[in-house]
């Protein structure tokens, strides 16, 4: 188990450094056809010739492509990942996209982990008290219920939530945000909010997918026995049928994970939240490669982390696969 | 009779239960006493199953109770009229009447562990502690004959055998000494030594536990080794309910005799064909087969010997029966043969074109979303591809399929319908009906009766036979079941662990079995 164990995580990190060479060559070919100039972008169209040939150099873009690659990947193995175009430290010195990125990603991560928090906390009780099916009427209403909540754009559920909770109820203040340097618990009040409007789609889609498997696991043979045991409705759900429905909601909760951890860029834009996904806009508009690049990096690794965090959920959840 | 009544402990009177306009069961009385062994025969859609799980409270929900009611010892568990008290239910449900399902490895929770499995019967019914219940399910483990009970309170159901699940079942069924036991077809999906392993196991429980029991199958002969009395069922309703030489000396019904008849039995004659000459169909030389686990990217794949030197030929118009236990290698002997097996050492020549298949299962093996039609000329298209014989009209295609529908026993009515419209002996005989239609000299046909009831499979091994008087092909005929094996074939050949042990004429090998293995399998039937 140990030796096998090993081998798996060894085999994961292997498919993990081919497909981030791979994603990070891509990302540097797209860059290379997109039409747009990062020099124009900076300097804007007005600048002088000399400005722009000046500021091409000091870039390095006179570089052939290889090179130029080359050179910024070498820096990525040597810890250095590059410095934005756009963003600057001082007059003189622009900002190292590890510093730039370093103060996004806590508000992202923590975005993620409070909505996921919400998503597996209510998702699962709801998904297994609908499939236990108590009355037609309360069925029909959670179809309905959850059928909306999904057909609702997230742009306009945060806009709702700012509405009700941030203008009507004066829960928080709408557009506010405190870093989490100076206040952390101030700064997760702050993401509560967007967290739920992150939340409240996935958590129907959840639920119905949860309540989906479990009907199906419901009519296995294994169910029946449980029920000449003696167990009640809810020793049956939750003690036999939740496990094994779990196995195609674990395999969609990664994807849902995956999806907010890489960035909820709508609800960052809605409520303001200087997170990743925002500054993964501004900078594809802006032509900063060296921060583009980093973001995409990091959004492969999350998912393909992710992925395998769920292939370990199965192997505990389903005796069957550890043997495979 | 009466006096049975009078200490009858459950009794079942006028039970009629409907699922909608389905009558599944129809006035049905039944008792049973301490101590005694009730058999419920009949073939499958008889009712037998609903009135078990009636009795056990666990009937689908959709099932209506017309009129009836259910004792248990003095007190209704169920009356019609009134809703199913699940509350009242769960007061004997694991304690006082348990179940063993015909299916152990789905009856089983596949993500817990079978001591778990075992252990939550204490959890809701009594109070012991930990250590006290991990005791008990161990000493039950041991008593239905299952060494090394720590390693099986560990395994999870998928590392056991299928013989040691039904032990486990049973285990849970009587580890905390319920009154009634209720059994449905526990060995139907078991080999046969384990089959009568099983039987005995559940007898010595009731000899030593004095509970009742019911035994549900659909198979006479399980019935009458086990059974004190027996009820046959038919449409619903209890047609003979006698002690169980009785029945068998003397059965009253046309039904029973008609089940009696359609056993598969030695003591029958057998259906004999002349076979005119020796002409092969198939020839197989010192044939190993290899089976390939795993192997992806980065993963070692692991190659497995299956088939060790098979040698065997198939003549023109004969049938060759291949008999051996599950998991022996006789499915994938059949795959090699069809050439969907790659990794093979040896030689197999065939001298026939386009050799098909018909498959256990009708249920799954034809396309659910298709129609008859649809489904009986896909081999024709399939075969027009690659070869000019074959090139025809769509409406030839029909018209063929047409003569096969009839050949096989069913009318032009059915050409338009879907599988789920037929039921289990109408889908068999539509894959018989899709192996034959290209006119093949070698049809294998892999357990095709197994999933049928013995009516069933009596008329199906008799189309058989019929279609292949007129169309002259050979069989590869393949059934767990050594009786089944006998009925068809004229010659067999015995298989134990990708082996084949024993080949020659049935007549001969039934007589004088020369396998120490032959004689097991013949013993044990």
């Amino acid at each position: 188990m140990q030796y096998r164990m090993t081998k798996l995580i060894g085999k994961k990190l292997i498919t993990l450094i081919m497909t981030l060479f791979l994603v990070s060559v891509a990302a540097f070919l797209a860059f290379q056809i997109i039409p747009g100039d990062v020099v124009n972008a900076i300097l804007g169209t007005e600048a002088t010739p000399e400005r722009e040939a000046k500021l091409r150099e000091e870039l390095g873009l006179n570089d052939p492509p290889v090179v130029r690659y080359l050179h910024w990947i070498g820096g990525v193995l040597h810890g250095d990942l590059g410095r934005s175009y756009r963003y600057s430290k001082s007059m003189n010195e622009m900002l190292p996209v590890a510093e730039l990125i370093g103060d996004k990603l806590p508000v992202t991560l923590w975005l993620a982990a409070l909505a996921v928090f919400f998503i597996v906390v209510v998702s699962i009780p709801l998904g297994v008290f609908w499939a236990q099916g108590k009355s037609h009427f309360l069925d029909a209403f959670l179809n309905v219920l959850t059928q909306s909540v999904m057909a609702v754009p997230s742009f306009f559920l945060g806009i709702l939530v700012t509405y009700l909770f941030g203008m009507v109820l004066k829960w928080f203040q709408p557009g506010g945000y405190v870093s989490y340097q100076k206040d952390f618990a101030g700064f997760l009040k702050y993401l509560v909010f967007p967290a739920i409007s992150v939340a409240i789609p996935k958590i129907a889609m959840t639920a119905r997918f949860l309540r989906n498997s479990m009907l199906t696991e419901k009519t296995s043979d294994y169910v029946r026995t449980a029920k000449s045991k003696g167990c009640t409705d809810r020793q049956v759900m939750y003690g036999h049928v939740l496990r094994n429905a779990m196995m195609p909601v674990v395999t969609f909760l990664g994807m849902i994970i995956a999806e907010i951890v890489a960035g909820s860029i709508v609800v960052e834009q809605v409520f303001g939240l200087p997170g990743v996904g925002r500054l993964l806009i501004s900078s594809i508009s802006n032509r900063d490669f060296p921060v583009v690049e980093i973001l995409i990096l990091y959004i492969t690794a999350v998912v393909i982390v992710v992925y395998f965090l769920v292939d370990l959920l199965y192997r505990v959840i389903d005796p069957r696969i550890r043997e495979m | 009779m009466k006096e049975i009544a009078a200490k009858a402990m459950v009794k079942i009177e006028d039970l009629s239960v409907h699922f909608g306009e389905t009558k599944a069961v129809e006035h049905v009385n039944l008792t049973v006493a301490p101590g005694e062994i009730l058999g419920i025969v009949g073939e499958s859609g008889s009712g037998k199953s609903v009135t078990a799980l009636t009795l056990m409270g666990l009937v689908a929900d959709s099932a209506k109770m017309i009129s009836g009611r259910i004792l248990f010892e003095d007190t209704v568990l169920a009356e019609s009229g009134k809703p199913r008290d699940k509350a009242l239910y769960r007061r004997f449900q694991g304690e006082q009447m348990t179940m063993v399902f015909q299916e152990p490895m789905t009856s089983l929770n596949p993500t817990k562990r079978v001591g778990a499995q075992v252990e939550e019967m204490l959890l809701l019914h009594t109070q012991l502690t930990r250590e006290e219940r991990y005791q008990k399910v161990c000493e039950s483990f041991q008593a239905v004959g299952l060494k090394n009970p720590e390693k099986v309170y560990r395994a999870y159901p998928h590392q056991l055998s299928g013989g040691m699940r039904q032990r486990a079942m049973i285990a849970m069924a009587t580890i905390l000494h319920p009154k009634l036991i209720v059994a449905d077809e526990p060995t139907t999906a078991l080999d046969v030594t384990i089959q009568n392993q099983i039987i005995e196991l559940l007898r010595k429980i009731n000899q030593k536990e004095k509970n009742a029991m019911i035994f549900i199958t659909h198979d006479l002969n399980l019935a009458r080794r086990l059974c004190h009395r027996i009820a046959v069922m038919q449409n619903g309703h209890v047609v003979e309910c006698r002690g169980t030489q009785e029945v068998f000396a003397d059965p009253k019904e046309e039904y029973t005799r008609r089940l009696i008849e359609a056993v598969p039995s030695r003591m029958k004659p057998k259906i004999k064909i002349q076979r005119s000459n020796r002409e092969p169909v198939a020839v197989v030389e010192h044939l190993n087969v290899y089976y390939h686990d795993g192997g992806g990217l980065l993963s070692r794949k692991s190659r497995q010997q299956v088939i060790r030197d098979a040698d065997f030929t198939i003549y023109r118009g004969e049938v060759l029966g291949l008999v051996g236990e599950s998991g022996c290698g006789k499915s994938t002997l059949s795959k090699a043969l069809l050439g969907m097996n790659r990794d093979i050492e040896g030689e197999i020549r065939h001298f026939s074109t386009r050799p098909q298949m018909i498959f256990q299962d009708p249920y799954s093996s034809l396309n659910p979303c298709k129609t008859i039609e649809w489904l009986l000329t896909e081999p024709l298209r399939a075969a027009g591809e690659i070869d000019p014989a074959f090139k025809m009209s769509a409406a030839d295609r029909r018209a063929e399929a047409h003569d096969m529908l009839r050949k096989v026993g069913l009318d032009e009515k059915y050409l338009d319908r879907r599988p789920s419209q037929l039921s289990g002996g109408q889908r068999q005989r539509i894959s018989i009906g899709q192996a034959l239609i290209t006119k093949p000299g070698l049809v294998i046909a892999d357990e095709p009766v197994s999933a049928l009831d013995v009516t069933l499979q009596a008329q199906i091994m008799e189309l058989m036979r019929r279609l292949q008087d007129e169309m002259h092909m050979a069989y590869l005929f393949i059934s767990h079941d050594i009786n089944v094996v006998y009925q068809m074939s004229d010659r067999i050949m015995v298989m134990k662990d990708g082996q084949i042990v024993e080949q020659g004429e049935t007549e001969e090998i039934f007589r004088a079995p020369k396998d120490p293995y032959t004689q097991l399998l013949l013993q044990e039937s």
